[in-house]
């Protein structure tokens, strides 16, 4: 009910949250990629390259923060921790793994 | 802005293809050589391919398309400021002016004049039944 009554007092556009969550998605699909890339060339294996992926996904968070947002999430994202921060841990995941398999065979094999 | 993107965008491919091709020449080496041992990766390699895609991220971020405000009265502030979104008339196009809703409302409704008129019909009716 807070919530409702939030948003007739301060309404948010629906154009502008889709326009921001696809731009951050399209960041995230981009370096996910960039990062399985370096996971393969650095010949990272299992954990450790799980891990160099959730610390790259949070630098890409700060660039995105500081570069993009002006250091304000709050007028971009409706839920800052939601869509900025955690939103799209996992959706690179996928990609990440594909070219750091892809990697890891071009340059251990 | 996006011009120092771009420089900062090839500049890390360029630096990253090199790292990769470092990495594949020293996976050869490391295969030829007559010891079991794989040498781990030497650390200038290792620190030209955290480098590159640094400088590659914050291309891609730098490149992306800016941020929208979502909050309602930025939005339509920003928009009020602009001429050219001013200048379009059409609705949903980005463009437009957002108090149209308000500034062209409908005038109040001539609530005595209806009920007169409704009145007139109501007698006019009964007259012709009778």
């Amino acid at each position: 009910m807070l919530d409702e009554k939030e948003l007739v007092l301060n309404p948010i556009v629906g154009e502008s949250v889709q326009h921001n969550a696809r731009t951050v998605s399209n960041i995230r699909a981009l370096t996910a990629s960039l990062f399985g890339v370096a996971a393969g060339t650095l010949g990272l294996e299992s954990y450790p390259g799980f891990l160099f992926y959730f610390i790259g996904t949070a630098v890409v968070s700060v660039l995105i923060f500081a570069l993009k947002a002006d250091s304000s999430p709050k007028a971009y994202f409706f839920r800052p921790v939601g869509d900025l921060w955690v939103g799209d841990l996992f959706g690179g995941l996928m990609s990440f793994v594909l070219t750091w398999t892809l990697f890891y065979g071009l340059c251990k094999a | 802005m996006t011009f120092a993107a771009n420089v900062l965008n090839v500049v890390g491919v360029l630096f990253l293809s090199h790292a990769v091709y470092s990495a594949y020449e020293h996976s050869l080496l490391a295969s030829r050589s007559t010891s079991s041992a794989v040498p781990s990766l030497p650390l200038d390699i290792t620190l030209e391919t955290l480098f590159s895609v640094l400088l590659l991220c914050i291309g891609v971020v730098l490149s992306s398309p800016d941020l929208k405000p979502i909050q309602w009265h930025v939005w339509a502030g920003r928009l009020e400021k602009s001429k050219e979104a001013r200048l379009v008339t059409e609705v949903g196009v980005g463009g437009g002016n957002p108090y149209a809703a308000l500034e062209e409302r409908p005038g109040f409704w001539d609530v005595r004049g209806a009920q007169k008129a409704f009145g007139g019909w109501l007698r006019e009716s009964g007259e012709k039944a009778n």
